[in-house]
């Protein structure tokens, strides 16, 4: 593998400009990725490590973020596969409302669901304690699984969806012709095709349920997790030793999944055995599964909807659960912190620039037949099987005492990198689709080597471009895995402080600077889609 | 043909997609035993009557039988019209014998009798020892064969086929189609078959039904389809035609540009006709070797195609395509005359 072949290495030597830039990414993912990552391994002692098995808070954890981690993974995939199933046939009514409902949570700031969840299901919840009258305590493993269902079924639908879809119709027209009723079609043929994407949504479900931050740390009160351990062992202890142990913990089932989804799952989907061939509608669903399952979508569908509605309307109500009259009190007080939304709005601008460029030069680099390019192309991918804690502590240990601490960069460069995988395969995806011939055809006509870039490349890549620089921008600035970690008593940013106000019981105020930054997502979504015509998914892997 | 029962009948069979009429009153006739194409070009409505046959589709009006049972309400899996599809729709997630034992298991057919009768169905379409590979790992023409099996298997009543070969190349759709009208000979069944290509169609069928537009235009055997064309759409679809305008003379006689030309049918109209000449039917000489009176020509173009010639002629103003069989090296030039044999002339009478 790592042969060099001198006729290769002459020929890039002949072109220096790309051999630099290749040389100079490389450098710059192993600085940003790698020494990071290498900074968390390495800190605690191995005596440390040892040691853990000892550490009964430690051990609850790392056992309870299983359990969330199996929980959560069942029934998001569950709702998943209601919803692809539901949205993939054309007889199912309300499919496009289920369909669009579904992609709400995807947009969400990574706390909102559960603060919203708090706000209706909490001690002074709207529906547990106005309108049921009950007293309701939703902190704990229950309201977190509730929580992290619906934050993440999205991403199972969107993998089953997918799946689903690519199942030719004939097949199932198929099996009906040869004696199948409708409920051994299901079973033998629509359930069993979708198999391995049903293990893939789960892989990734299970990745993003480990590595959640957001919704752990709001509502999972007293119930230890290994993600917002290392917070807590940070803030509390000043502990860097352990917060280090802990994401290392961490990292070792989410790049265990990671690998197993990219280069087990997602290779084993049936893809359907031959292209062509009129595409036909698919048979009837069953009407008594019909019914069910839209009964289901409908329920979850009010979940998600009273996630939107919840802070919203936290932000405009005098006293949540005592004084339902309606005020901009809290408009105020958030606009005494409106400077940390513009802190956000730098930070996601930059890491937005660099996610874009970064990505696509590297997606450039690895289409090229070079040495090395699997190389970079395993560093461009790795971000994504690290959880954002992990990333926050691995910069802290990595970068903290140099000149990048303390400044709104290294927040910007965390995220920026962390991003990656995100804008690098939109690019490369992007670039496989442009036929060689195309570039042939430039070069054939008399273009040279840069011109080819700039008059080939560059317009055709300008869509992953901006759709990179929108993902990143829109995750940096409603990030608080990362954030979390590395902010600084100068550079603050808004969602630090509506976790503090979620903490502090000032809902209104969170709700107000909330509904903000979903405003300010929205806008970066619609203005995205004006520029590239498309809606930009916001969501890979959770933080 | 005729005096077998009918096996497949449709009657007034209407179908609409919205707007769309996809089939507008067809009235078919499949007899037990018999091969029956279905030919038309894409859009024209052969492959929705095959899925109403196979039930996937209801009529929304007139009623298909299989024999003397109404099947038109029946759902498709109770039809037991097995069906061969354009792109197979093998299971991808089933083995070979999985996918051809498929029918059985939904037909509950205990294990070891379904063993023996997929055992015995890949044989017969000659692919014993392929039982436990995954449909990507076959041919196109492997996987061609599977569905044929799994087709087979469950002892359809009638089989039905859509467009089976289009996702062959061209050498092996010959071979395949060949095989098929064996097996459907060796084995009886009626087969009710779909294809735009017309070559295919003549090829293989006891009876072709033209389609165009969502209605039968022609039903006949396969020399009956491209000796008498019903009309001008028949005769252009199925095979090249030379179209002549003419005036008629008498049952016999037809005056083309100064020319008189015998026909063998008899013509039952007056006035301007059109008649059907095919390229293979015209002799083509040199001018000066032909002294009778004869249409006289240029050659516009040639294509050497090894078992023919074809030659682009122009004379009296309309370009003529002329088959010259067995050419060997020999290439015409220049002036040509034109021979029309009469026994083979059609005359459309719509």
């Amino acid at each position: 593998m790592a042969v060099l072949r001198w006729g290769e290495v002459r020929r890039h030597a002949a072109d220096p400009g790309l051999a630099l830039t290749f040389l100079g990414a490389v450098g710059i993912l192993v600085l940003f990725v790698l020494y990071p990552a290498f900074r968390v391994l390495l800190y605690p002692s191995l005596r440390d490590y040892l040691a853990l098995p000892q550490s009964l808070r430690w051990m609850q954890a790392a056992r309870n973020s299983l359990a969330m981690m199996l929980l959560s993974t069942l029934s998001a995939t569950f709702v998943g596969l209601l919803f692809a199933f539901a949205i993939t046939r054309p007889d199912v009514p309300g499919r496009r409302f289920f369909r669009s409902i579904a992609m709400l949570p995807l947009f969400a700031p990574p706390f909102m669901v559960a603060f919203a969840y708090i706000l209706m299901f909490g001690r002074l919840g709207l529906i547990t304690h106005t309108l049921l009258g009950m007293t309701a305590n939703i902190f704990g493993w229950h309201g977190l699984w509730m929580v992290q269902t619906v934050a993440f079924f999205p991403l199972a639908m969107l993998i089953i969806t997918g799946v689903l879809e690519a199942a030719n119709p004939s097949l199932e027209h198929a099996a009906r012709n040869l004696g199948a009723d409708e409920w051994s079609v299901l079973r033998t043929i629509t359930l069993a095709l979708a198999r391995p994407g049903i293990a893939g949504a789960m892989l990734v479900v299970a990745i993003s349920v480990l590595a959640d931050f957001g919704n752990a740390v709001v509502i999972a009160g007293g119930f230890p997790l290994l993600a917002t351990e290392a917070w807590f062992r940070m803030e509390g202890m000043g502990d860097l030793r352990g917060a280090a142990l802990v994401v290392a913990m961490l990292l070792v089932p989410t790049v265990a999944l990671f690998l197993l989804e990219r280069y087990w799952v997602s290779r084993r989907v049936y893809t359907t055995v031959t292209g062509r061939g009129s595409r036909i509608e698919r048979p009837p669903t069953p009407p008594l599964l019909k019914w069910v399952v839209v009964a289901l979508c409908a329920l979850v569908s009010v979940l998600i909807l009273l996630v939107y509605f919840g802070v919203v309307a936290g932000a405009f109500t005098s006293v949540w659960g005592r004084d339902w009259s309606l005020t901009l009190s809290h408009w105020r007080l958030a606009q005494d912190r409106i400077w940390t939304l513009w802190s956000s709005v730098k930070i996601g601008a930059i890491a937005g620039v660099m996610t874009g460029v970064v990505g696509v030069v590297v997606a450039f680099l690895t289409s090229r037949n070079l040495p090395l390019r699997n190389f970079l192309d395993f560093l461009a991918v790795l971000p994504g099987a690290l959880p954002g804690v992990f990333v926050g502590v691995g910069f802290v240990l990595a970068f903290n005492t140099t000149p990048l601490g303390g400044t709104l960069w290294i927040l910007a460069t965390a995220l920026a990198f962390w991003h990656l995988p995100m804008g690098y395969q939109a690019a490369a995806a992007r670039l496989k689709q442009i036929e060689r011939s195309i570039e042939e055809a430039a070069v054939n006509l008399g273009a040279s080597g840069l011109r080819v870039l700039w008059d080939v490349y560059v317009p055709l890549l300008f869509r992953a471009l901006v759709e990179a620089f929108a993902v990143s921008f829109i995750r940096a600035v409603t990030n608080v895995s990362i954030v979390i970690f590395l902010i600084s008593p100068g550079q603050v940013v808004a969602t630090f402080v509506i976790l503090n106000m979620i903490q502090n019981n000032i809902w209104g105020a969170a709700g107000a600077l909330t509904t903000m930054l979903l405003l300010l997502t929205f806008i970066s979504i619609g203005l995205t889609w004006l520029l590239v015509g498309r809606v930009v998914r916001t969501s890979a892997v959770a933080g | 043909m005729a005096d077998r029962p009918a096996h497949i009948r449709l009657r007034h069979v209407t179908k609409r997609f919205g707007d769309a009429l996809a089939v507008d009153d067809v009235s078919l006739d499949v007899a037990e035993g018999s091969f029956t194409t279905l030919l038309g070009p894409s859009g024209c409505g052969k492959t929705t009557t095959l899925r109403m046959v196979a039930g996937f589709h209801r009529p929304d009006a007139g009623d298909i039988f299989l024999r003397d049972v109404r099947v038109t309400d029946i759902p498709p899996h109770r039809r037991n019209t097995a069906m061969v599809f354009q792109e197979y729709a093998l299971f991808p997630h089933m083995t070979v014998a999985e996918n051809v034992g498929y029918g059985l298991r939904m037909r509950r057919v205990p294990g070891p009798e379904a063993r023996r009768r997929v055992a015995q169905a890949l044989e017969l379409v000659g692919l014993s020892g392929q039982e436990r590979k995954f449909p990507h790992q076959l041919s196109g023409g492997q996987q061609q064969r599977v569905a044929l099996a799994r087709a087979l298997i469950v002892e359809p009543e009638v089989l039905l086929l859509d467009e089976p070969l289009s996702n062959l190349d061209a050498k092996l759709r010959v071979r395949v189609r060949t095989e098929i009208r064996q097996l459907q000979q060796r084995l009886g069944k009626t087969t009710l078959y779909v294809t735009h290509d017309q070559e295919e169609a003549l090829a293989i069928s006891d009876q072709i039904a033209v389609m165009h537009n969502g209605r039968i235009l022609q039903v006949g055997s396969p020399a009956e389809i491209y000796f008498h064309p019903a009309n001008r759409f028949v005769a252009d679809f199925v095979g090249l035609a030379n179209f002549i305008e003419g005036e008629v003379v008498d049952a016999h006689h037809v005056h083309v540009n100064g020319l008189v030309v015998t026909v063998a049918r008899p013509i039952a109209r007056a006035g301007r006709v059109t008649l059907v000449v095919r390229p293979e039917m015209v002799r083509l000489l040199p001018a000066a070797a032909v002294e009778q009176p004869a249409l006289r020509g240029r050659i516009a173009a040639t294509a050497f195609l090894g078992s023919l010639t074809r030659y682009w002629v122009t004379a009296d103003g309309n370009e003529w395509v002329v088959d010259v069989p067995a050419p060997g090296h020999e290439t015409l030039h220049g002036e040509v005359a034109l021979l029309l044999p009469s026994e083979r002339i059609h005359v459309l009478t719509e």
